[in-house]
């Protein structure tokens, strides 16, 4: 669903379809019911992300929405260059392509289990070493950022800063960089048991292995599967009846 | 038919120089229960990565002689083979721990051989039926304590249905009543499946107080004593070796009792027999010395929680420690300890109450300015060191306050000297033991001349030798003037080497009072959940009604004499 939303996504540039599949995007996060505290920090990275992004193209490349559309509208001239309408409608789409991606994404990081992606991964012909890796990264994410905290309140205890107002900006980041050494050396030690204690319980054994958490594809799943086929058709269908760049 | 057989059996690593395991001849029968045991570097680990393959399939080395695990030569089989034999439980319990949750965890050995999901199912929850976890089944690890995670790595193991269990240190990351707890498990395992089980551990006491069959002492990468438990206790090999005796034993040693008139020393009930001459020791030797003294560090109803609408973690804290002492606070996990060193140090502020250092109050002051009064030692060395070089590890805190290097010279010079580290000054903090590194992290604090130090279970992992090393040099640190805290569950420690001790339960002060005083209230000890010593239970054994002073006088006349 997500590969399928953002291929058809992707092979737009057209404000009228971002604007229906953004609605549609996050009127399924609402039904999802995923608390929006949860999801605030990537909305977030997601807006600002757009905003820098159209601001860099508006000022780095002024004609380039006229190139693509073939129109020029002259909103002002800045440093000897023009900025045309074009360029401007050309960013907020872009932003909006962007926006409409998010609430898919976030739909999938919050509601997929790591383990059955994992096992997902694997049934359609990853390695499950590769696919494991996924499996383990989210197991001990966590308990690396403990292991942070824990160093980084050892080391405020002895005087070093790392709140906001105790030293300068580049004095702090110095001292989040001192905090690398200790964090390193601990995770290869990690690294070290784990990979110990997976092979000591076989893993590698076998060219394949099973998955406790796999789930079976249900009819549900085949419908979605064609449902999502089927758009990715339409769209393949629409986009040979139009232009790539669509101009109000 | 032998289950394990090591003949002129010996290992070097490949990047070290000497062999670590030596001319080990060694014979494991079906069922057996055998407890390992050595002091760090004795060879005791290596010797169990022999049992479970990882020698010489992880760790590459030289094996000589010979190894027999089932009917399999180790030296031509491959890791998996072993591993049909050897179910192994790790010392950390969260590098074991691979899965996302305790179903998914136990089920790695079945993923790992294929097996399908259905028949996978029901054998997982028998195996965690029979260590008691099934109610747990999709908790994540981070809402388990250590002992409980370590219990689903043991049934990770019974999945696996092998018949030898091998565990590495199992009680080295736990608390006392989860040790026990751990112990009992393992005991009925044991009892049910008649599995063979192997615990290299240096914590003997704990052990021996679960029906070991033999006993294996290694020392120097030889097994230089194999026999029942009861007889070794006999012996002098542990304190030879650097191990710690059980307590007790060590008592009536010291006593000066005839030990071998007790068959089964490793029953502590059958030391009944020495009563008499335990109450004309006491007699003579009884001592009881109270010296008040001034308060370096005062808490005042201290309140603390972590969210608005979370629970109270601490509850109304007060306690005073003693200026130009040991204090120890005592507790088990989860009684609010470390969230009481985050108040104290000023990484989190109290809603209500305050903290007093040598009578001024500290409430408004920085982090920054409390760290150079108040210093704060972890658990785990690599968690504080963060240079390259001793020295540079030791001037870190002068440098970030921007002292002169001159100054900064000699007092790092100095300090290293207090530390008995003068002589690697010029090292990489890498070459270092374990033990020396925490050393390390001391001189790195002391430098800065605080008030109080604040140790986080200084001794933990650290066999015999290495404690009483650490604990003397912490005294040294006490004598030039500087107040010691010392937070620890471990209550040999406390009542050895503590003046003062605090007991912390559910984020309450329950009691204040001299070690010996605590150790022998069965009502404070059980509320915190804390496990007195074999001492007190030699006394009640003994019939010697003052217990606290009995132990108060043990410790005043036999305080190092083992060392």
């Amino acid at each position: 669903m997500l590969i399928g939303w953002t291929a058809f996504v992707f092979m737009f540039m057209d404000i009228r379809i971002f604007t229906v599949m953004a609605l549609l995007g996050f009127s399924i996060i609402k039904l999802s019911k995923i608390p929006f505290k949860n999801i605030k920090p990537l909305t977030y990275f997601v807006i600002v992300f757009s905003i820098v992004n159209s601001a860099m193209l508006i000022l780095i490349t002024p004609e380039f929405g006229s190139e693509v559309s073939g129109q020029y509208t002259v909103v002002l001239s800045f440093l000897g260059r023009d900025i045309t309408l074009e360029t401007m409608f050309y960013a907020l789409t872009l932003s909006l392509k962007y926006i409409s991606i998010l609430p898919i994404t976030l739909l999938f990081v919050f509601t997929t289990h790591p383990s059955r992606f994992a096992s997902s991964l694997n049934r359609i012909g990853v390695s499950y070493r590769v696919a494991y890796a996924v499996n383990i990264a989210f197991r001990y994410i966590p308990d690396v950022k403990d292991e942070m905290f824990t160093i980084m309140n050892a080391q405020e205890a002895r005087g070093v800063a790392f709140r906001k107002g105790d030293a300068s900006f580049t004095k702090r980041l110095g001292n989040f960089v001192t905090i690398l050494v200790p964090l390193l050396i601990s995770s290869l030690n990690r690294i070290e048991v784990v990979s110990n204690a997976m092979q000591l319980r076989g893993f590698g054994l076998n060219k394949s292995r099973t998955w406790y958490n796999q789930r079976h594809m249900t009819k549900n799943d085949f419908i979605m599967i064609a449902t999502v086929l089927l758009f990715v058709g339409l769209g393949i269908y629409m986009k040979s009846q139009t232009n790539y760049f669509w101009l109000y | 038919m032998s289950q394990i057989v090591f003949d002129q059996f010996s290992f070097k690593y490949d990047a070290q120089q000497s062999p670590t395991l030596k001319n080990i001849n060694l014979v494991i029968e079906p069922g057996e229960k055998i407890l390992i045991a050595g002091p760090s570097g004795s060879g005791k680990s290596t010797l169990g990565h022999c049992i479970n393959g990882l020698i010489p399939f992880s760790y590459k080395g030289a094996i000589e002689g010979k190894l027999k695990i089932g009917d399999l030569d180790a030296k031509h089989s491959d890791l998996h083979e072993v591993n049909k034999y050897v179910g192994t439980v790790l010392q950390d319990q969260d590098g074991q721990f691979v899965g996302l949750s305790v179903g998914e965890d136990v089920a790695f050995y079945y993923e790992n051989h294929s097996v399908n999901q259905i028949d996978m199912i029901p054998r997982v929850e028998t195996a965690l039926r029979d260590v008691g976890m099934l109610d747990y089944i999709n908790e994540t690890p981070h809402n388990l304590s250590g002992g409980q995670k370590q219990s689903v790595s043991l049934a990770g193991i019974l999945a696996s249905s092998t018949d030898i269990l091998l565990f590495d240190e199992p009680l080295a990351n736990l608390d006392p009543m989860s040790s026990k707890k751990a112990l009992d498990l393992i005991d009925q395992i044991h009892k049910n499946s008649n599995k063979t089980v192997i615990i290299i551990e240096h914590r003997i006491e704990d052990v021996l107080a679960h029906n070991i069959d033999r006993m294996i002492v290694m020392s120097g990468g030889e097994v230089i004593e194999d026999a029942h438990p009861d007889k070794l206790l006999h012996q002098d090999v542990l304190r030879r070796v650097g191990l710690r005796e059980p307590l007790y034993i060590e008592a009536l040693k010291n006593i000066g009792v005839d030990l071998k008139k007790v068959t089964k020393a490793s029953s502590i009930e059958s030391m009944s027999v020495f009563k008499s001459d335990i109450q004309t020791w006491f007699k003579a030797a009884q001592k009881s010395t109270l010296n008040k003294s001034e308060v370096a560090l005062e808490l005042n109803g201290v309140h603390f929680k972590y969210f608005k609408d979370g629970p109270e973690i601490l509850k109304d804290v007060s306690f005073k420690i003693e200026k130009n002492a040991i204090t120890a606070i005592m507790g088990n996990n989860g009684a609010g300890k470390s969230t009481l060193l985050k108040i104290i140090s000023g990484l989190e502020k109290p809603q209500k109450g305050s903290v007093k250092l040598i009578n001024e109050s500290i409430d408004s002051w920085s982090i920054m300015k409390r760290s150079q009064k108040i210093g704060y030692v972890m658990q785990n060395p690599n968690h504080m060191i963060t240079k390259i070089q001793i020295y540079d590890e030791v001037a870190f805190g002068l440098r970030n306050k921007g002292v002169d290097e001159n100054t900064i010279k000699e007092r790092v010079l100095h300090t290293l000297k207090v530390c008995g580290l003068y002589k690697f000054r010029n090292w990489p903090v890498s070459a270092l033991s374990y033990g020396q590194k925490k050393r390390v992290t001391i001189a790195s604090i002391l430098v800065l001349e605080p008030e109080i130090i604040i140790l986080d279970e200084p001794t933990a992992g650290q066999d015999f030798k290495n404690y009483t090393e650490f604990m003397t040099f912490l005294q040294n640190v006490k004598n030039e003037g500087i107040s010691i805290v010392v937070i620890t569950h471990d209550m040999q420690l406390a009542l050895e080497y503590a003046d003062h001790a605090v007991v912390l339960s559910k984020g309450q002060v329950i009691e204040e009072n001299r070690v010996s005083n605590i150790l022998t209230n069965h009502k404070v000890m059980e509320t915190a959940n804390l496990r007195g010593t074999s001492l007190s239970t030699l006394a009640e054994v003994c019939n010697i009604e003052q217990e606290a002073v009995f132990l108060e006088s043990y410790i005043q006349n036999f305080k190092g004499v083992q060392a």
